[in-house]
């Protein structure tokens, strides 16, 4: 199963940093995560979609591709609408 | 007149008077404020023939038409000179409360010339101004400085030196407020090097506002916008600025020891969720800001306003530390002594680099949490190494024969984000015009973030664009002077509805980021006539040549130059980065 690190408050929602989800394409481990937690999808979707703002990365390349492939050995970064500098 | 004060203040340190003139309100309105406005009264005032540090040159400390309007982070001001770090025109921006008290004694503008014989302190109260011996307050800190000379953060408010800019370091801030700073560039070491040690302003003008139904319309349409981004009114309040750290290290792009690496393998225990867990006390704000991104955070030894996240990545993985108390710390006593914690960290890790491979002898090595604090007081002092380092990276590496060891550009170190992961940033920070700096624009939004939309970080062909649009609208932000996080929920059109309703001067769609195009272009000039030219814009070779070995940015460099031209072309500039005559008369800027 590939490997989902949460950031920001996603953390304190999930309540936890790092879980193994299923799933074959990033909407498809976003959609299995938020049944794991169902609090997590009112900070990661809206009307179905991804949020805007909301950054997920598959080993370390930022995608807003929801069909984008994943496999077990990727790693899946998800993070809240951030910003700063 | 409606927003702008409309009055300069000129003080003589040298004959200790002062007078005071009209603002030349056509300039005011091409110009704005802030940035904009000090890069054109620089233009005039100080030539290439005048040094940085000499009574020749001068502080132009600048508010804008919103500052002290009450409108969403009005609170901000500028210093412009010439840098005595880059030799380039240099303005820094800070917020906090001084700005607005400052347009509330009723100037818009205090020009600082020349030196005066023995340390002095300025007050200026209801716009009458009293010279103070600052015989006993030299070598003060700041903190108790600010303390002593009443500061009250709605009533009176204090700006100051601490020991490094008497000591004229070249990364010397200037601190307002206690613990904002006027950081980039060395101002500090400017307003040590006319023996002026503190500016203590009291007003209770209220600048007029032509339209005050539609600004009350504004200030609450602005209040709904930034309440309904997630950015507003949850990122930066929840976790501060240092939460892009675990996102820059996830995606190769955080600068590690001296930009050898582009990840850091303790970027979780200096991140902004870890700051938020064991050390954060409350969030702050400035002066009518609602947003409050600032952290008040405490380690058994201080409390105190930060780390923001470019000081946390300055001391932490430029430096290869993972210990967020010591740089909790560090950045406390930087804020006391008046230093640039981006110049300071990113100087002490190229002094660990030197030092590591054998080019210079000291202790210093990547990692060693325990060294910060003495070469932070040794810089601020000039003892020892830290007399180098308080040259800054630059004159400090080629001092040791080793220049391409500074991470910096027309010598100011670099923020936190790696070009090599980022195309558009390396472009951003060749072509800033002072130097190595993510405050003349940003790419992190576009590249990373999805700011407002996500773009190929590493794409060449067509960044430059963005670029432009990027560091047009930051000099238009700047010239307002309001803060760049507001961008983040008001877009820069709307600014100019809220500057038509408070000037009652009428600022078309598009004229914004006209305005902004007019400053860049100026200061573009400014830096030709200093000497600087196209082999000026550039990269340290480590950026242009060594490819991070892995890593989200494996075998990446900046492909600098097809950028360059086509951001040159994109400018209306020629082949060699001059402005041509058509753009300038385009941008009303003909007869400089």
């Amino acid at each position: 199963m590939p490997n989902i690190k949460l950031f920001a408050n996603l953390r304190n929602v999930a309540g936890a940093k790092e879980v193994s989800i299923m799933g074959t394409s990033v909407g498809a481990v976003v959609s299995e995560l938020t049944k794991w937690n169902p609090a997590l999808a009112g900070h990661l979707l809206e009307n179905g979609q991804i949020r805007p703002h909301v950054i997920i990365t598959i080993n370390g390349h930022p995608t807003s591709d929801m069909e984008a492939p994943v496999t077990e050995q990727d790693q899946i970064a998800i993070f809240p609408p951030i910003t700063g500098g | 007149m409606n927003g702008w004060n409309g009055k300069i203040l000129e003080i003589n340190l040298t004959a200790l008077t002062y007078k005071t003139y009209p603002l030349d309100m056509e300039i005011a309105q091409q110009f704005l404020g802030g940035r904009g406005l000090g890069a054109r009264l620089l233009w005039d005032l100080v030539g290439p023939e005048v040094n940085p540090l000499a009574p020749e040159n001068v502080l132009i400390f600048t508010n804008g038409p919103l500052t002290a309007t009450g409108y969403q982070t009005s609170n901000r001001f500028s210093v412009t000179t010439k840098s005595p770090l880059t030799g380039t025109v240099l303005d820094a921006n800070s917020g906090g409360f001084w700005g607005m008290q400052f347009k509330k004694t009723g100037y818009d503008v205090m020009i600082v010339r020349g030196k005066a014989k023995s340390p002095v302190w300025i007050e200026i109260k209801s716009g009458e101004v009293t010279f103070h011996d600052a015989g006993d307050l030299w070598g003060m800190r700041v903190y108790a400085l600010t303390e002593k000379l009443g500061q009250d953060n709605n009533r009176r408010n204090v700006l100051c030196i601490g020991p490094a800019g008497e000591n004229l370091s070249r990364i010397a801030a200037i601190m307002n407020d206690r613990e904002r700073a006027l950081a980039r560039g060395g101002p500090g070491a400017v307003m040590g090097s006319k023996n002026l040690k503190a500016i203590v302003v009291e007003g209770k003008e209220r600048p007029d506002i032509a339209d005050q139904d539609q600004f009350k319309f504004m200030l609450y349409e602005t209040r709904k916008l930034l309440a309904a981004s997630p950015l507003t009114s949850q990122a930066l309040p929840e976790f501060g600025t240092v939460v892009l750290m675990n996102i820059m290290n996830n995606i190769g792009a955080l600068p590690t020891r001296n930009h050898q690496q582009t990840q850091f393998e303790g970027a979780e225990e200096i991140s902004g969720e870890t700051l938020t867990e064991k050390y954060l006390v409350k969030n702050s704000a400035c002066w009518a800001c609602p947003i409050g991104c600032t952290r008040i955070s405490k380690t058994e030894k201080v409390e105190g306003e930060g780390p923001e996240f470019e000081t946390t990545w300055a001391f932490g993985a430029q430096c290869g530390i993972a210990d967020l108390a010591a740089i909790i710390e560090v950045n406390s006593l930087c804020n006391d002594l008046g230093l640039d914690t981006i110049s300071a960290g990113s100087t002490i890790a190229c002094a660990m680099e030197l030092s590591e491979k054998g080019y210079v002898d000291s202790e210093l090595r990547f990692g060693r949490a325990d060294l910060l604090a003495c070469s932070v007081e040794d810089m601020a002092y000039r003892r020892d190494l830290g007399a180098d380092m308080a040259e800054g990276s630059l004159r400090m590496a080629t001092k040791y024969g080793h220049p391409e060891l500074s991470m910096s550009a027309k010598g100011m170190e670099f923020p936190a984000y790696d070009p090599r992961g980022m195309q558009g940033q390396g472009l951003l920070y060749a072509t800033s015009n002072r130097g190595g700096c993510h405050m003349r624009g940003n790419m992190v939004g576009l590249e990373v973030l999805g700011l407002p939309k996500l773009i190929d970080r590493f794409q060449v062909q067509g960044k430059s664009s963005f670029v432009i649009l990027n560091q047009n609208s930051n000099a238009a932000i700047d010239s307002l002077v309001v803060c760049k996080f507001t961008n983040m929920g008001v877009a820069d059109e709307y600014f100019a509805r809220v500057l038509s309703a408070v000037t009652g001067i009428q600022y078309a769609t598009g004229e914004m980021i006209k305005v902004g195009e007019r400053v860049w272009n100026l200061e573009r000039l400014y830096n030709i006539r200093e000497g600087f030219t196209r082999k000026d814009d550039t990269l340290p070779a480590r950026l242009l040549n060594e490819a991070p070995t892995e890593g989200p940015s494996k075998g990446w460099v900046v492909q600098l130059e097809p950028m360059l031209k086509e951001y040159y072309r994109s400018r209306g500039w020629d082949e060699n980065g001059i402005p041509t005559p058509k753009k300038l008369a385009d941008l009303k800027l003909a007869d400089l």
